[in-house]
């Protein structure tokens, strides 16, 4: 888990677990910040073909370690991730 | 060292160790909820689980599930530890302890906070079946099989000369319900 490394200017982090981490094959990247939330999903989808799909659909997102709406559509009072944000994609949990 | 949180006779932990049952029962006398991990999903044999966690997050929401249960069965004090990491089957994966007044809250609590923990904690079990098959993440929300992690044959048990191979249960092992510990009534 690299949610020590600190993004680099211009940059938010962005974790990934287990079935993200899986389709990914990354456990944490940096991307270009700012980004208004509901661009999130589109561009980690032309990144990584089938990830909406497959596990993000499913997932629910966290900014700073607080759960964010995602909006289907953009809007005007949208949510927006700043420079140096932890974002966290939360699939489906299994604990026990 | 573990990951731990202690607020408001809440105690929460994340761990790669061993879970103590007696450890956590000397801090927290009444009751414990232990869990152990299955030997089998559908049929099919588990060889381990692992499992990985979003800590700051899981420990988070592990407090806030063990505050509201305290106020809500008038606990005495409350405590919750998940172990991280390679689990081998039948070793214990969650320890979720509680001390009341009454023995009957003290049930209901225990239960509620392994349901609500199962339900929220930002905590991934992924299952390993051995061989070349890979592991599978699990959701515990629907019960159905997970995301294929890694890609081959499709996966079966283990075949041995008269069928599948399957471990047989270790007396006391029990999912993940609740186990009574006589001595702790």
């Amino acid at each position: 888990m690299s949610s020590s490394t600190k993004a680099p200017a211009g940059h938010f982090t962005i974790l990934y677990f287990a079935s993200a981490s899986s389709h990914t094959s990354k456990s944490s990247e940096f991307i270009a910040a700012p980004l208004p939330i509901s661009k999130l999903f589109p561009k980690l989808e032309d990144q990584y073909q089938g990830f909406k799909a497959k596990v993000l659909d499913s997932s629910l997102v966290t900014v700073n370690l607080e759960y964010v709406d995602i909006p289907d559509t953009p809007t005007d009072d949208e949510f927006i991730i700043k420079e140096g944000d932890e974002v966290a994609i939360i699939p489906p949990v299994s604990s026990g | 060292m573990p990951s731990e949180i202690s607020e408001e006779n809440c105690f929460v932990a994340l761990t790669t160790d061993h879970l103590d049952a007696k450890q956590i029962m000397d801090r927290i006398l009444e009751l414990t909820c232990p869990g152990t991990t299955r030997d089998n999903f559908g049929g099919k044999p588990v060889k381990e689980l692992e499992y990985t966690s979003y800590e700051p997050r899981a420990l988070q929401s592990m407090l806030t599930i063990c505050k509201t249960i305290l106020e809500k069965h008038s606990l005495t004090s409350i405590a919750m530890i998940h172990r991280l990491g390679v689990v081998p089957i039948a070793e214990e994966s969650i320890l979720i302890a509680v001390s009341s007044p009454h023995r009957q809250a003290a049930w209901k609590a225990g239960e509620e906070a392994l349901e609500e923990c199962k339900q929220k904690v930002e905590v991934w079990k992924k299952e390993e079946f051995g061989g070349e098959e890979g592991g599978v993440w699990r959701a515990n929300r629907d019960g159905a099989a997970g995301v294929r992690v890694e890609k081959g044959e499709e996966e079966r048990p283990a075949q041995g000369p008269h069928g599948p191979i399957l471990r047989p249960k270790v007396p006391g092992e029990r999912g993940h319900g609740a186990v009574v510990r006589p001595n702790a009534l």
